[in-house]
């Protein structure tokens, strides 16, 4: 007696303990999503080993700097898996290192990577899974049914949709990551498939949706009307289906819609500076969103470099930034307030100065929209429930979705 | 509220503050633009601070300047010793004018000094502030403090306290920016850039202080012919510094340039800018309960014992409620 | 397959045995990149190893003396990190 199994959600792993550390590996991706907001990807600059040596030397050797419990070494692009090979050596490194050194996150960490999923089956990815399954987390983004997804990700030059290229690899993800959720990001022109697509998703065997808008100004006249719409038959879908049992979609939330108290809920939203980046000139930051390819308008936010270490005075407006004080009254007076996220870069890129202390508000109508069929969600599911006598079993089991929102 | 309006007549004008004027050349503001600064001064009821080139003004210049109250900034190098002899404040930029300097007890003098220096040659300044009204210490290199500068400068406080203790018990009230100051204030009283004081440069644009002029021009915040545009002024104000806020160091500068240059945010202090302040600030403790052992002396204050040096340490601590509501209330006000 | 909850551990105690279960999956994949090659490391993996094992092993028999969990000869007891329940699973 003694076997063990463990039970978690490997995506909400050690929540709010670990520190994110992310690796910008490349900056080159097979797609180009209309929707992306990394505006200067390119194929030149991929990160090199010296680069990826130093920067984990740096952090290991500085323990005292990081005492988070836990550490989610986490790969991103343009899209990771181009750069398999690095990131093999990269893992064993850090595997080595950390059991070397006595480093406390031997004992707590994870790689994770968000991927578009085209390269997922070959051999170099496969064994490099194989040999790290224990400490994976992957999530694959697709976006819905093959015209909702081919109507943004599509490929470079060819603009050729990706659907098919990504949705011949999901069963196989599945197989080794059976609670894998995915991602889904909504603009404006993929509103008229909401429904369709996260019902597609749940047909696939995916089980959590996690799905958002962009926080960007993108929004049209009469949006928000449209988004309703499709989020109220979304809703009557789920329960009339029964998919709530089992089948998680991140738009529907209980927490959803309430006023925040000035006083104690004022915590920043966003974990921009409790994560840490690094890119392939070695330059630091305090989340990718701050690197200079995903920024419009605004300079980099470079918090120092691989080789001086982090300058810890460009992390304390970060890590003193609170809710009231970035907001304006609208979203301070606002009584559904709750739920109604921001993303700190997208602040930053479109505030009227270079600060991050001005909340962008372009999703404001969309909330609104969201709020309202949320509360038509909520309110047919528990009368359908507690007709059924179900609720109490409901409540005992119910899935929860994950509000991350990068 | 606006209340000063601090008008460059010269790129070369003194520096009077952290910040160095650079390699500008001669480049003196247009009459015309004198006279619209000074017009837009009246018309905002702002008291107007000239700060002056090291060279002698035109003639018309000065008429031009004596048509409106004002104050003058000059430097202790400008070749006009007329000028130097009206000066309200003057400017030192090393140690050696000030040791050869005559000073007038009635005038308030600014030190621009390096930190190496400060701490070669401070016994000088017993001397100083004896002779002067006011003394004021800009160390102009203090982002590049270490521990080893916090723990001297820590102890040339201390010596110097205990001189300023001695006037005052003797019956003087010696005037010296990093002691004296926090022993007198009930409240914050920073610099003030962006809130109570806004700059005119050569140029005719508006500038956060002359700071923000030097490092980039573009970054203006207006023009005389338009006006004042200044993007998120909220941020300028004490309660939009989370660690400000939360602070009694009130005698501190709260430099928005050196917060831009150090934090990259307006309102967000360096660790070096906080811990200087606050050494400051607790050396003026001990001199406040020294002065005491004596006789009352200023009862109305009351400093603190605390046990760190940034706010920033221990801001899992910090007392929000009170702040919020106060910010709440400005948000209603102001939005 | 069945599950049936027999009981539940502290907070505390499911860290430690949550602690030791991270542990032994690092140390089984570290075990497949590195040979005996690099032999300080390669000792200091397996003396690792031996003792993970064994505070491992401790653990589920110290919990077991405290809690009198149900037993069974043709199952074993699973840990839900979650809930710190502890299931017994038969087959």
């Amino acid at each position: 007696m003694g076997e063990m199994q463990i039970r978690e959600d490997a995506r909400a792993w050690q929540s709010g303990m670990a520190k994110n550390i992310t690796f910008i590996v490349t900056k080159d991706c097979q797609l180009a999503c209309k929707y992306c907001y990394l505006v200067g990807k390119n194929v030149k600059e991929r990160m090199s080993w010296e680069t990826a040596k130093t920067f984990i030397d740096y952090v290991l050797s500085h323990e005292d700097d990081f005492p988070e419990e836990s550490v989610i070494w986490d790969f991103i692009g343009g899209e990771p898996f181009l750069e398999i090979d690095l990131i093999d050596m990269i893992c064993d490194y850090l595997k080595q290192r950390m059991f070397e050194l006595n480093h406390h996150w031997f004992n707590s960490y994870r790689f994770s990577f968000s991927t578009n999923g085209i390269n997922y089956h070959e051999p170099k990815v496969q064994k490099f899974i194989e040999k790290n399954r224990e400490h994976l987390s992957i999530g694959i983004t697709i976006d819905g049914t093959e015209k909702k997804h081919d109507l943004n990700r599509v490929y470079k030059i060819t603009e050729r949709g990706s659907y098919k290229d990504v949705v011949r690899n999901i069963p196989l993800w599945l197989k080794q990551f059976p609670g894998g959720g995915t991602k889904v990001t909504i603009s404006s022109a993929d509103i008229p498939y909401i429904t369709e697509s996260v019902l597609h998703l749940y047909s696939l065997g995916i089980h959590e949706v996690n799905i958002n808008v962009v926080f960007e100004d993108v929004w049209q006249e009469g949006d928000d009307k449209k988004f309703e719409e499709q989020l109220l038959s979304l809703a009557d879908a789920i329960i009339d289906g029964g998919y709530y049992q089992d089948y998680a979609c991140s738009f529907f939330t209980e927490q959803l819609g309430k006023p925040l108290d000035p006083v104690y809920d004022n915590n920043n939203w966003c974990g921009a500076g409790r994560m840490l980046s690094v890119d392939a000139a070695g330059n630091l930051y305090p989340c990718t969103r701050f690197a200079q390819y995903s920024l419009r308008e605004k300079n980099a936010w470079i918090i120092g470099n691989i080789k001086d270490g982090i300058d810890k005075n460009k992390l304390r407006p970060f890590l003193t930034l609170d809710r009231i004080t970035q907001s304006n009254s609208e979203c301070l007076n606002c009584e559904i307030a709750s739920g109604c996220a921001w993303c700190q870069g997208e602040n930053y890129d479109a505030a009227d100065t270079p600060t991050v202390f001005q909340r962008a508000t372009a999703i404001c109508k969309m909330h609104k929209a969201r709020v309202r069929a949320n509360n038509y969600y909520w309110n047919k599911l528990y009368r359908k429930l507690e007709l059924e006598g179900k609720r109490e079993e409901f409540e005992k089991n119910k899935k929860e979705s994950n509000p991350t929102i990068c | 509220m606006l209340e000063y309006l601090i008008i460059q007549l010269d790129d070369t004008s003194t520096s009077y503050c952290h910040y160095e004027i650079g390699a500008k050349e001669h480049k003196l503001m247009p009459l015309e633009t004198l006279k619209a600064g000074i017009r837009f001064g009246m018309l905002e009821n702002l008291m107007i601070q000239f700060v002056y080139p090291d060279y002698k003004l035109p003639d018309d210049y000065a008429a031009a300047i004596e048509s409106i109250d004002h104050n003058k900034i000059v430097s202790s190098l400008c070749e006009d010793e007329a000028l130097k002899a009206e000066a309200d404040v003057m400017i030192f930029h090393e140690w050696t004018g000030l040791s050869l300097a005559q000073l007038d007890e009635k005038k308030s003098y600014v030190l621009r000094t390096a930190k190496a220096d400060l701490f070669d040659r401070y016994l000088f300044l017993k001397d100083v502030i004896s002779k002067v009204m006011r003394l004021n210490i800009v160390i102009t290199d203090v982002e590049t403090f270490t521990e080893e500068d916090f723990e001297k400068y820590k102890q040339i406080l201390h010596i110097l306290s205990e001189h300023i203790e001695k006037a005052y018990v003797a019956g003087k009230s010696p005037q010296f920016n990093i002691l004296t100051d926090r022993m007198m204030l009930e409240k914050m009283n920073n610099c003030g850039a962006g809130i109570s004081n806004i700059t005119l440069a050569p140029n005719g644009k508006f500038y956060i202080c002359p700071a923000f002029y030097y490092e980039n021009e573009e970054d203006c915040v207006g023009n005389l012919e338009n006006g004042l545009d200044i993007k998120n002024p909220q941020l300028y104000k004490l309660d939009y510094a989370p660690i400000c806020r939360h602070c009694d160091a009130y005698q501190c500068k709260r430099c928005i340039w050196l917060n831009r240059k150090t934090t990259l945010e307006v309102n967000t202090p360096s660790h070096e800018q906080c811990v200087v302040a606050h050494l400051e600030r607790n050396a003026s403790r001990e001199m406040l309960e020294n002065i005491r052992k004596h006789g009352s002396f200023m009862p109305q204050i009351e400093i603190k014992e605390i046990d760190y040096l940034d706010p920033f340490d221990v801001r899992e601590h910090w007392d929000e409620e009170l702040l919020q509501q106060e910010l709440i209330k400005y948000h209603q006000e102001n939005y | 397959m069945t599950k049936k909850t027999v009981g539940q551990v502290t907070e505390e105690e499911k860290n430690e045995i949550l602690q030791l279960f991270e542990r032994r999956n690092g140390l089984n994949e570290l075990a497949k990149i590195l040979t005996p090659d690099n032999d300080t490391l390669y000792q200091k993996l397996v003396k690792d190893m031996g003792e993970t094992g064994i505070k491992f092993q401790s653990w589920w028999d110290l919990m077991a003396a405290k809690y009198q969990w149900e037993g069974s000869e043709n199952g074993h007891w699973e840990i839900n990190f979650d809930t710190c329940e502890i299931n017994l699973v038969t087959e």
